[in-house]
């Protein structure tokens, strides 16, 4: 056993090193990190605009007028979340450069919006808002990383104007971002002309039928969700932060699942997709931590004869609440311990089925997209994020099912605990 | 003024040592100041730091740090798992301390 995991560390550790220091995927992390205040400002507006029972309270009209006061809150933000990520993106990569970030940020805006179609069923200067949100994000994604690298590349190359002496400096830089922005710009004008040549209408159409539309539908089903849940409690069992490293790989995928749904959910249709970031964020991970060890707290809290048990319950609680589980992820300790590796790697596993199917039959409603912080307790969380009532109770009945799952394994564990303290 | 900064992916559940750590700092006349950080803010903070703290979930920062931290004279070091899960501000304020070569 200890070999096996030995060498499970031995592994492990440099894909979390890979992943996560990756130049590209810490930019794509970094760079949704700058659009999740934009997000949950949008989100929280459409938990507003949608209180349940509002428009028997008020009526049909009222409610109709209600509704379309506070809609440009999230049409600003949530709808459009692609440009946020792809400004934040461009930024976070020319960075890790050492560039001029901004003009990093900017390029790959500009660079987006070459490429996006700027007609709508005949009527020209306008830009759809669907190629700006979720349908947009591959494309934005991969013009954000090209843009920023392109612009780097055209700036290190000494493609500046050289202003001569006396010019102010201000002056000068603004002159030393002409050219390579130009350059940049025009590269993307040429992909787009080419583009249009063929027989795809926009490299948006392709990019989102050729790569987007396949993985979003990979990882909108329970397979690939069971394997991102296993690995990220692989990770934390050998006390890696496998949130963030699987994360960086899934976010792109799992938000742009959230945004399809929320754009169903404020046209008043059925929700296309089960999974999404939220229901990671709020019936995997948002149930105390990763793990949900808020059952286990409880779980301690019943069971717990032994000292540490005790101890170990008090200090891990009040940050439990707010689903910040490392005092017990250390602390009981779960990362290394072969005793609890079965309830750790099975709890989320089997509540992540649960959790699918009484979605697809219809009992509790999928997330509807809205992005609830992570910080947000469950219950609440679960019932902000479902738009319902049963959200809230389903995971409460989670958090039974994984109490249940753990309950043998704590009892085992606060025995041997308390023999040894007897002992000493 | 020793300056303390400890870094996790959001800087949460640091902080939650932040304030133990602040406390026995106070208790034992230690002049410090101490801060968590989520990961992104590191390098950006590292000229301000006397010592740096990862939390040991997040110890495969470490390799990427190090570079920017030798050049600045910056000590880093991973938290003990134990200390960390016992949020045991003591055992990491007299690490930080042996780190800035204090003690």
């Amino acid at each position: 056993m200890n070999k096996f995991m030995e060498m499970l560390e031995k592994f492990l550790m440099p894909v979390a090193d890979k992943l996560n220091n990756n130049r590209y995927l810490t930019a794509l992390r970094d760079g949704f990190m700058v659009a999740l205040p934009l997000i949950i400002f949008g989100s929280i507006f459409v938990v507003i605009a949608n209180l349940p029972f509002l428009d028997r309270l008020i009526g049909e009209e009222a409610f109709g007028t209600y509704q379309g006061a506070l809609s440009s809150a999230s049409n600003a933000t949530l709808t459009i979340m692609g440009l946020f990520v792809i400004i934040g993106i461009g930024y976070k990569l020319t960075q890790s450069y050492e560039g001029e970030a901004i003009y990093g940020g900017v390029a790959a805006l500009a660079a987006f919006l070459i490429l996006t179609p700027q007609v709508l069923e005949g009527v020209e200067g306008v830009i759809p808002t669907t190629s700006l949100g979720a349908q947009g994000m591959f494309v934005g994604i991969f013009t954000a990383f090209l843009a920023a690298e392109l612009y780097q590349y055209f700036t290190r190359k000494g493609f500046t104007i050289k202003m001569p002496e006396g010019v102010p400096s201000a002056v000068a830089r603004s002159f030393s971002a002409l050219i390579p922005m130009t350059f940049t710009l025009t590269t993307f004008l040429v992909v787009r002309i080419i583009f249009d040549m063929t027989r795809f209408e926009s490299v948006q159409d392709f990019i989102y039928t050729v790569v987007q539309a396949p993985l979003t539908a990979l990882g909108a089903g329970l397979p690939a969700t069971i394997v991102a849940v296993l690995l990220i409690q692989l990770f934390w069992f050998f006390g890696l932060h496998g949130q963030i490293i699987v994360n960086s790989v899934f976010d792109p995928i799992w938000y742009a699942l959230a945004n399809e749904n929320l754009l169903a959910f404020q046209d008043g249709e059925a929700l296309p997709h089960i999974v999404s970031k939220q229901f990671i964020d709020s019936f995997i991970v948002g149930m105390g931590g990763s793990g949900m060890t808020l059952a286990v707290i409880i779980g301690i809290f019943i069971i717990g004869k032994s000292r540490q048990m005790k101890e170990l319950g008090k200090l891990g609680a009040p940050a439990g609440i707010f689903n910040v589980n490392e005092p017990i992820i250390f602390g009981l300790p779960i990362i290394m311990n072969p005793l609890v590796l079965i309830p750790w790697l099975l709890a989320p596993v089997v509540v992540a089925i649960f959790t699918y199917f009484t979605m697809a039959a219809g009992i509790v409603p999928a997330p509807t997209g809205v992005i609830v912080p992570w910080t947000t307790p469950m219950i609440l969380n679960g019932a902000l994020a479902t738009n319902s009532w049963q959200g809230g109770v389903l995971q409460a009945i989670n958090l039974f099912i994984v109490l249940i799952i753990w309950w043998p394994f704590l009892r085992i564990m606060d025995k041997q605990f308390y023999e040894t303290e007897r002992k000493h | 003024m020793l300056k303390i900064m400890l870094a996790c992916s959001a800087g949460m559940s640091t902080s939650l040592l932040v304030s133990k750590m602040e406390k026995v700092a106070e208790e034992k006349g230690i002049e410090a100041e101490i801060w968590a950080v989520a990961q992104d803010k590191v390098i950006p903070e590292l000229p301000k730091v006397d010592v740096l703290l990862i939390g040991p979930q997040m110890r495969f920062m470490k390799k990427k740090y190090e570079a920017k931290a030798e050049e600045l004279n910056v000590p880093v070091d991973v938290i003990d798992p134990v200390a960390y899960g016992r949020v045991n501000g003591e055992a990491v304020l007299t690490k930080a301390l042996e780190l800035a070569g204090l003690n």
